[in-house]
């Protein structure tokens, strides 16, 4: 019996060992470790700078919803910020008469259905021809919003929480009670989603995904398999665009467009398509650039010497953000195709093999 | 050792003292991403405003840390930004940007008491609910585009008119009012299109409008998309059948460099003066944007003005705030400063045209457009000239809230 604790691989020898949610103890252990450091991570931010965490993990939930559909099921959707909306629009017409805790779920739910009638194209059109299918829907989206005065024709409809339990949700607190609550979500979901991927439903996804016909030889039901996994990463967008609502107080159709579809899917790309960690590290890592970018933008504009040396009308500070995340995405795909998640499986690797090379 | 330590302190104080303080002005908008065309000047009119500011210490005692921010118009960022200068600089007013993002701000900002000077005019940024700190600093689109239409029923009544909107909240921002005057005004509102960027061939609109007996069409959107609607009317030998026009941002300088002469005998509403017109605000615009090396198009550009406006509205209402409430520059002050500009306190910059009282701009609790006056103006020999003089839409108030 190998010492649990020192393992350097994976040597199960069961299926039932095969079906753990986790590897081993001390991935439960690095995993309970990084819980504890994300519960205490706001106390060493500001309240702004915990808004950005906040969009993060909500796109990062976002993001694990794609990565079912995408990047498990093979099933190209470029829909998902209407999955979103979706959930937030469910949430901003019921938040006035329900609980947050019911909301969102509601949301999700709501969005798993419209994802479900959205995946019944892919019964039958593959690769490029689903994801204009998928389009198609992003804009259909946008088209009822802007055209439904129930859902003010796109313009705002707030979604204010001030109370939870005795407590009071202002200004001073928001971004910090929010946080916990999707920090919550994300982790439910996540364990769902491992939860999910170690059963006969997730190999089942993977399957479709790399031989349909072949599923189908093997007794799986391909086309209920595709339904399941737009029903499924519709809900898992619909939570994230709920919890968008209640932390931007206000839902408005423009954070729903095919803009935001692209960003997703550009995050789970940079991320790995098909992990959790990659979920993870792509919307942190474009966030986070989009910050530093903008940080360094801002001083190129007050850099005298730098002003002096491009040429006149040109401004590329301005430039500078839009240049660098069509650079990076290009990048990835080029250099890093498994994106940030192969990084990480690098130094994971390094580290657990470590003295040793392999 | 003490006595050198406690004079150098002294000497530190009063250098502090002589300096003043710094009061911080935040804008956040487009200057790059969509709208940019816009954002950008809108963005240089600020910043040069705010530069001549603090050279002429237009307020004394103070420095002005003017944080001016580009959000690429998206609201995440914007609410990013204005959340990080709450904790940091916590800025006496907000000038803010896109309809969208202001929209989705105003319960934040209502909660936090910030006096917002927005360069979108929609109508709902100034209803209620969560409107109390909102100010536009000129007329509404909606206003805009209903002083349009009793334009339009001075020389032709019972018109038939048609709507092309930006398709977004901004753009649909005028229909229901639109609507509503059309009925007052006995006219009809043939068809409402809505047309955003890259409308590379209008000719099955113009034609479905034309066939729907149209006479004129009002335009609520941005200059691009209506550049491309003139040319393709004008090649189709509609431009004299229809009559076009529209709202602030659908003119302006961008609007003649994109449409040529396609742009001629087009109509506008707009409070602003234009640059043929040499009041004191306009005259000042001209003098930043020489001494602050400002590419012609900056200059021209009635965004440029705008920015300029929302920026000296801002600085007045620090100024007052400073001489009122005993030096004191805050949200608080500000804002009380802000309701009191009215009456013999309206504020005259000279960037806006002024109503028959002789007031360009003023504020109350309740009232909290700046600049009610506004002009139509037509295109003649690649020029914005003034057809009318100013006047306020009569008729928009009765169909704001009816």
């Amino acid at each position: 019996m190998r010492n649990p604790w020192a393992q350097t691989g994976n040597y199960r020898t069961s299926y039932a060992q095969d079906t753990t949610i986790f590897a081993n103890y001390r991935e439960i252990v690095s995993i309970g470790l990084l819980l504890i450091g994300l519960c205490l991570l706001p106390t060493f931010l500001e309240r702004s700078q915990v808004l950005v965490l906040n969009f993060i993990l909500i796109y990062a939930i976002a993001v694990l919803g794609l990565n079912i559909t995408t990047g498990y099921a093979g099933l190209i959707s470029v829909g998902q910020a209407a999955f979103m909306g979706v959930g937030a629009y469910t949430v901003a017409l019921t938040a006035p008469h329900l609980p947050f805790w019911l909301t969102i779920p509601l949301g999700g739910l709501t969005a798993a259905l419209v994802g479900f009638l959205v995946g019944i194209p892919s019964l039958r059109v593959k690769h490029l021809y689903l994801a204009l299918a998928t389009l198609a829907f992003q804009e259909i989206f946008v088209w009822v919003v802007g055209r439904s005065p129930a859902l003010a024709q796109g313009a705002a409809i707030p979604v204010e929480m001030r109370n939870f339990l005795g407590l009071e949700i202002t200004f001073r607190n928001h971004n910090y009670f929010w946080y916990y609550v999707i920090l919550l979500t994300l982790v439910v979901l996540v364990i769902a989603w491992r939860n999910l991927l170690r059963g006969k439903y997730g190999r089942a996804l993977i399957a479709v995904r790399d031989n349909d016909r072949a599923a189908d030889a093997m007794g799986m039901n391909p086309g209920r398999t595709k339904l399941f996994a737009f029903a499924l990463g519709a809900l898992y967008g619909g939570v994230a665009g709920g919890l968008l609502a209640y932390m931007q107080r206000a839902v408005v159709v423009e954070e729903f467009t095919l803009v935001r579809s692209v960003a997703l899917l550009a995050m789970a790309i940079v991320g790995g398509l098909g992990t959790v960690v990659g979920s993870l590290l792509g919307p942190a890592f474009i966030e986070l650039l989009r910050l530093y970018v903008e940080r360094l933008s801002e001083w190129m504009k007050g850099n005298a010497l730098i002003q002096s040396i491009t040429p006149a009308g040109v401004d590329v500070a301005s430039a500078l953000l839009p240049l660098s995340f069509g650079l990076v995405i290009v990048l990835f795909l080029m250099f890093e195709p498994r994106g940030l998640y192969n990084w990480w499986r690098l130094i994971r690797s390094y580290f657990r093999t470590w003295p040793f090379k392999y | 050792m003490k006595r050198i330590l406690v004079l150098g302190l002294v000497a530190a104080l009063g250098l502090a003292l002589a300096q003043g303080r710094t009061v911080t002005l935040l804008w956040s908008g487009a200057i790059t991403g969509p709208t940019s065309d816009v954002g950008g000047p809108y963005a240089a009119g600020i910043e040069d405003y705010c530069k001549y500011a603090n050279e002429q210490r237009l307020i004394p005692n103070v420095t002005l840390n003017c944080i001016v921010r580009d959000d690429q118009y998206q609201n995440p960022i914007t609410q990013r930004i204005l959340e990080e200068a709450l904790d940091r600089s916590k800025p006496a007013i907000y000038l803010g940007y896109s309809t969208g993002a202001m929209l989705q701000l105003k319960p934040l900002i209502q909660e936090v008491k910030l006096p917002t000077i927005p360069a979108s005019a929609h109508i709902g940024l100034i209803d209620p609910p969560n409107n109390q700190y909102m100010f536009l600093p000129v007329s509404s689109y909606s206003e805009q585009v209903v002083a349009l239409m009793e334009y339009i029923n001075r020389t032709d009544r019972g018109a038939r008119i048609a709507l092309v909107v930006n398709p977004s909240p901004f753009g649909r921002a005028v229909v229901d009012h639109a609507r509503r005057a059309a009925q007052r005004l006995g006219q009809t509102i043939v068809d409402v299109r809505e047309v955003g960027g890259g409308n590379l061939d209008n000719t099955a609109l113009l034609r479905a409008l034309d066939a729907a007996g149209a006479q004129y069409i009002i335009h609520q959107n941005v200059a691009g998309p209506v550049a491309n609607i003139l040319k393709d009317a004008k090649r189709l030998g509609l431009d004299r059948k229809i009559r076009q026009m529209g709202a602030v941002y659908t003119g302006g300088s961008d609007l003649i460099r994109l449409a040529g002469d396609a742009a001629e005998g087009y109509l506008w509403a707009s409070s602003y003066y234009t640059l043929d017109e040499n009041t004191p605000g306009i005259t000042l615009q001209k003098q930043l944007a020489a001494k602050y090396n400002r590419s012609a198009d900056t200059l021209n550009s009635t965004n440029y003005t705008a920015g300029m406006l929302a920026a000296a509205i801002a600085v007045e209402a620090m100024k007052r705030a400073a001489q009122r409430f005993g030096g004191r520059i805050d949200n608080e002050t500000v804002y009380q400063s802000i309701i009191g500009m009215n009456g013999p306190n309206a504020f005259k910059p000279g960037f806006a045209v002024s109503t028959k009282a002789g007031i360009e701009i003023d504020f109350t609790r309740s009232e909290q457009t700046g600049a009610e006056g506004l002009r139509v103006l037509e295109v003649r020999g690649g020029k914005f000239v003034p057809i009318t003089d100013p006047f306020t839409s009569a008729l928009f108030r009765q169909v704001r809230n009816p």
